[in-house]
């Protein structure tokens, strides 16, 4: 019976820690989030937004009334 | 599966930027409802032919006003149409992001959230629109250096400066290209004696509008309505005369850029010299106005490549980096 309960609050006392070293921040994990939004960012990621968007800007009929825009 | 989408709803246009293909909508913020019975008879292009004109059964109305919304209603219902068009059903429910005014309170950013969601939309998150803007623009501010990016849209002004991918510095005023329409308005009935819709004064605006001096300057004929016979008329109006009656709002937009520059920590200040600012938006088409903002702030002013499209372009990016950029949410950063 004993070593059951030993048993038990091991595995417990083990999940626990477990819980507690996932939700630590961890050292790397701002920096390479940060890392990822800057990069994210950048004129290269940037590059494919603009191939896909001038097409269809340029495809706008010239003689369509404009209305004014945000 | 839904494609996300990014969607750029301006007091005077709106625009939707699908993941993977886009932009599939551009359209007026403007909805035409039978007043008696609340149906809905048309949205967009085809509901702004119609400001102004309408019978008494029938209202075309803009449901933002100064980048906010003004009846929760019917933009639910403008935006559910939009959605429509776009072929977000029952059944496909997409992420979106929306562009709204910074200076937006958090009522208002609850009411384009909810509005979005009930529309269809799975998930609705918010980014400021100068943000949007200088991401649409191609400016570099993944990199330590000051990028300055001026939006002037319908209902709102707002100056920003981004570095390192964040806000430095914000800006904004609830005065647009719609309080431009309006100063012209007020100007002819009040020294000309005449009464002019707003599309009237827009096309005004559009036509011989300005700034500063331009060097092709040209007369326009404007026809309303005579306020004491009742009658139509036709006035001739001048460049100077509507320089004069636009100079306060003019001022007050130029007025919050400089509010801005002197927000700005120095090591980016200097950066505005060499790099200049850029100006996006419907209302930086203005004539002259760049050169006017240049000659107030002894900063260059270059306009974006395009002006019209930076925001929801920005915002697209963003659609197409969900998790990266993330953290630009508004309410990630709360």
């Amino acid at each position: 019976m004993t070593l059951v309960i030993v048993a038990v609050a091991v595995v417990l006392l083990a999940i626990i820690g477990l819980i507690a070293y996932s939700r630590r921040p961890r050292q790397d994990s701002g920096v390479a989030s940060f890392r990822r939004h800057i990069d994210a960012l950048s004129s290269e990621s940037r590059r494919e937004l603009k191939d896909r968007v001038r097409p269809a800007v340029d495809d706008d009929d010239p003689d369509t009334p404009q209305e004014p825009a945000d | 599966m839904a494609r996300d989408l990014a969607i750029d709803l301006g007091t005077a246009n709106t625009l939707v930027y699908m993941k993977g293909r886009g932009i599939v909508l551009n359209e007026p913020s403007v909805i035409a409802l039978n007043r008696q019975t609340g149906e809905v008879l048309a949205t967009g292009r085809e509901a702004w032919q119609m400001i102004g004109r309408t019978p008494g059964y029938i209202v075309a109305v803009r449901p933002l006003r100064g980048g906010a919304i003004t009846d929760f209603e019917i933009t639910e219902r403008m935006i559910r149409l939009l959605l429509q068009r776009v072929g977000v059903s029952r059944f496909t429910r997409p992420k979106v992001v929306i562009c709204v005014p910074s200076a937006i309170t958090e009522v208002e950013r609850r009411a384009v959230t909810d509005a979005a969601r009930r529309a269809g939309a799975a998930d609705a998150q918010l980014i400021e629109q100068p943000m949007a803007a200088a991401i649409g623009a191609d400016l570099p501010i993944d990199e330590p250096v000051g990028n300055m990016v001026i939006d002037i849209g319908g209902g709102t002004s707002e100056t920003a400066v981004i570095s390192l991918g964040g806000i430095v510095a914000l800006e904004a005023v609830r005065v647009g290209s719609f309080d431009i329409d309006a100063a012209i308005q007020a100007y002819v009935r009040r020294e000309h004696g005449i009464a002019i819709g707003e599309r009237t004064a827009e096309e005004v605006k559009v036509a011989i509008g300005s700034a500063d001096p331009t060097h092709d300057e040209n007369q326009a004929e404007v026809r309303g309505r005579d306020l004491m016979s009742g009658l139509p008329k036709t006035v001739i109006l001048t460049p100077e005369e509507i320089r004069l009656a636009i100079d306060d709002v003019l001022s007050s937009i130029t007025s919050s850029v400089v509010r801005c520059l002197s927000k700005a920590p120095p090591e980016l200040a200097q950066d505005f010299l060499v790099r200049g600012m850029y100006l996006v938006g419907g209302g930086g088409l203005l004539r002259g106005l760049a050169q006017r903002i240049e000659r107030e702030t002894q900063v260059p002013v270059k306009m974006s490549t395009m002006p019209l499209e930076a925001v929801v372009m920005g915002a697209g990016h963003c659609i197409e980096h969900y998790d990266a950029l993330k953290n630009m949410f508004m309410g990630a950063r709360r």
